[in-house]
């Protein structure tokens, strides 16, 4: 037993152990790195008064402009500095025409959300064939269809809807093509995974008894795949209603053009409402979609 | 009886370098029942793929149903051929995600083409014929399950359903009852030889005890030969014993099934020829 031997039996009983405590002492080192020149820096500080900020804001949100369609002033008075009344403005009316433009904006979003996750599917389906492995598809082809779905998936949709607002215009055409070029990455990447994931013994059990390769497809690849097909559809459809919600802010429409409004004019009970509307629609789609995918499995 | 329905000339299959099987001369005649006994890696699963084109041979003469299975055949060729073969495998042979009717119905795929065939709308007396399948085999009030919901028994009993519906010629069962229990194992053996009745059966056995229920004639097969061809009442414990007996091994192995399980099932039920 030489201390060669030794060496190599210490090597390959701790090897592993020293391997993670190697990276956990790079990963505490980065975090060090990143607070220590922050604070070098002085961009770690939170503002002159964040407290009371704080509570103005939280103040501000918790009355949502919404509540101002029944308990609203009718007559609001605004006058000049001498007394004198410029314009009355009736609250309830005003609340209520806004509450009416978010029911649009809402829509808008579905609208952007829905189309560009259905040109999302579409588009990456036949690039899904050509780089799912089992279905062998010639290599500079799949090559080529991974390429195009990683840039996809690797650039994100504002920035997309940023180059496609100079391209198409403002408006919710540059918001459905930023939404679909983004998503048919992730739409790639699931639809190969299930083509992958196929159950062979159903296709073997099809064609053992002769059936023709379009028997094969339909009788055995199809009830195999739909199901996987239409749970990625729902999961990426949920996550584009999300992120279409910000795409407004772009000029894309929808939501998030209220959202640019209410923060630059500093009306957080506006924003409050646009948020609570959010998170209604977000997990009633949620709800439903998961409905939906547990029934499918 | 006395028609060939299978027969190999000089036949040999090889994969990666490795003969997987070498068979001299081999006929069957129409209507006869073969099992194929052998330890694993014997060939027997490769004897089955070769019989429905799954598996090229690599020189010699393939006929089977009067079909020459020599070079590479068309595949429109192979697939009027496998209409005429039925097979079992075992495990999960079907459609996991079809109803066990559905699956039945499979196997009227080489009689019903075209866009019926891709929206699975069959004719009336196809499903009448499934049902009356899934009814001889005890399935009927099970019809609408999905296959992935039943159990190993229950899918080898569709698997036997599809066959009926099929109606083959030649039927290839690859270890039917591999994953049952004994009970389970011997009903699917029973309307396995029922639905073989006027086909020729060959099948893949391990457990000796099923072989009378299946086969006339017995063949072993030992590293890719034919190691003895006998008629079912000369095969004894013997034999068996020896075909899968490691080569050069000196203690006589005992048969794989006595080891792996030996509390579950007796060394004497493993080795007697009673049902």
């Amino acid at each position: 037993m030489s201390v060669h031997a030794l060496a190599n039996h210490v090597v390959n009983r701790f090897s592993g152990r020293l391997g993670f405590l190697g990276l956990t002492l790079i990963y505490v080192l980065l975090v060090a790195a990143c607070l220590g020149t922050l604070a070098r820096e002085d961009e770690l500080s939170l503002g002159r008064n964040p407290l009371a900020n704080l509570v103005k804001t939280v103040g501000e949100f918790a009355h949502p402009s919404f509540l101002d369609v029944w308990f609203g002033n009718p007559q609001l008075e605004y006058k000049s500095d001498d007394g004198t009344v410029l314009r009355v403005e009736n609250r309830q009316e005003v609340e209520a025409d806004y509450l009416a433009g978010l029911g649009r904006a809402t829509w808008t979003t579905i609208r952007i959300a829905t189309l560009g996750s259905l040109l999302g599917a579409l588009l990456a389906l036949p690039l899904a064939v050509l780089t799912a492995r089992n279905l062998a598809a010639p290599k500079p082809l799949a090559w080529l269809a991974k390429g195009v779905l990683d840039i996809a998936r690797s650039i994100h949709t504002l920035v997309f809807g940023l180059v496609l607002v100079g391209i198409v215009g403002l408006g919710p055409t540059a918001g459905i093509l930023a939404i679909g070029l983004h998503s048919m990455g992730t739409y790639g990447k699931l639809f190969a995974e299930a083509i992958e994931s196929l159950d062979m013994a159903a296709i073997d059990a099809v064609r053992s008894v002769g059936a023709t390769p379009d028997q094969v497809f339909f009788n055995a690849v199809w009830p195999a795949v739909l199901p996987q097909f239409v749970s990625s559809h729902l999961y990426v459809w949920e996550f584009n209603i999300r992120d279409s919600t910000i795409l407004g802010l772009i000029g894309a429409g929808g939501l998030g053009l209220l959202i640019t409004e209410a923060t630059s004019l500093f009306q957080w009970g506006r924003l409050s409402t646009v948020l609570i509307v959010i998170v209604l629609m977000v997990s009633a789609f949620d709800a439903m979609s998961r409905r939906i995918r547990q029934a499918l499995s | 009886m006395s028609e060939i329905a299978i027969h190999l000339q000089q036949v040999c299959c090889i994969a990666e370098g490795r003969a997987l099987l070498d068979v001299g001369d081999l006929s069957i005649g129409h209507g006869e029942r073969i099992a194929i006994v052998g330890h694993n890696g014997a060939g027997k699963s490769t004897l089955l793929r070769l019989l429905t084109g799954f598996m090229p041979a690599a020189h010699g003469r393939v006929d089977v149903l009067g079909r020459d299975l020599n070079g590479s055949p068309a595949p429109r060729e192979l697939r009027a051929l496998r209409r005429e073969v039925g097979q079992i495998h075992q495990g999960l042979h079907l459609v996991g995600r079809l109803s066990a009717l559905e699956n039945v119905l499979i196997g009227s795929l080489g009689r019903v083409t075209g866009w019926r065939s891709w929206v699975r709308h069959f004719p009336v007396d196809e499903v009448v014929g499934a049902e009356a399948a899934l009814h001889a085999v005890g399935l009927l009030a099970r019809a609408t399950t999905r296959a992935d919901k039943l159990s190993g028994g229950e899918r080898q009993k569709v698997a036997i359903a599809r066959l009926l519906v099929q109606r083959p010629k030649l039927i290839l069962a690859d270890e039917p009852t591999a994953a049952l229990d004994p009970a389970a194992a011997g009903e699917v053996c029973h309307l396995l030889a029922q639905a073989a009745r006027n086909a020729t059966l060959i099948s893949v056995v391990h457990n000796p005890s099923l072989l009378p229920l299946l086969a006339d004639r017995v063949i072993g097969l030992k590293n890719g030969r034919i190691a003895f061809d006998l008629p079912i009442a000369t095969v004894d414990d013997q034999k068996l014993t020896n075909l899968y007996r490691p080569d050069e091994a000196a203690p006589a192995a005992p048969w794989p099934m006595t080891a792996s399980n030996p509390s579950k099932l007796g060394r004497r039920q493993i080795f007697s020829n009673q049902v």
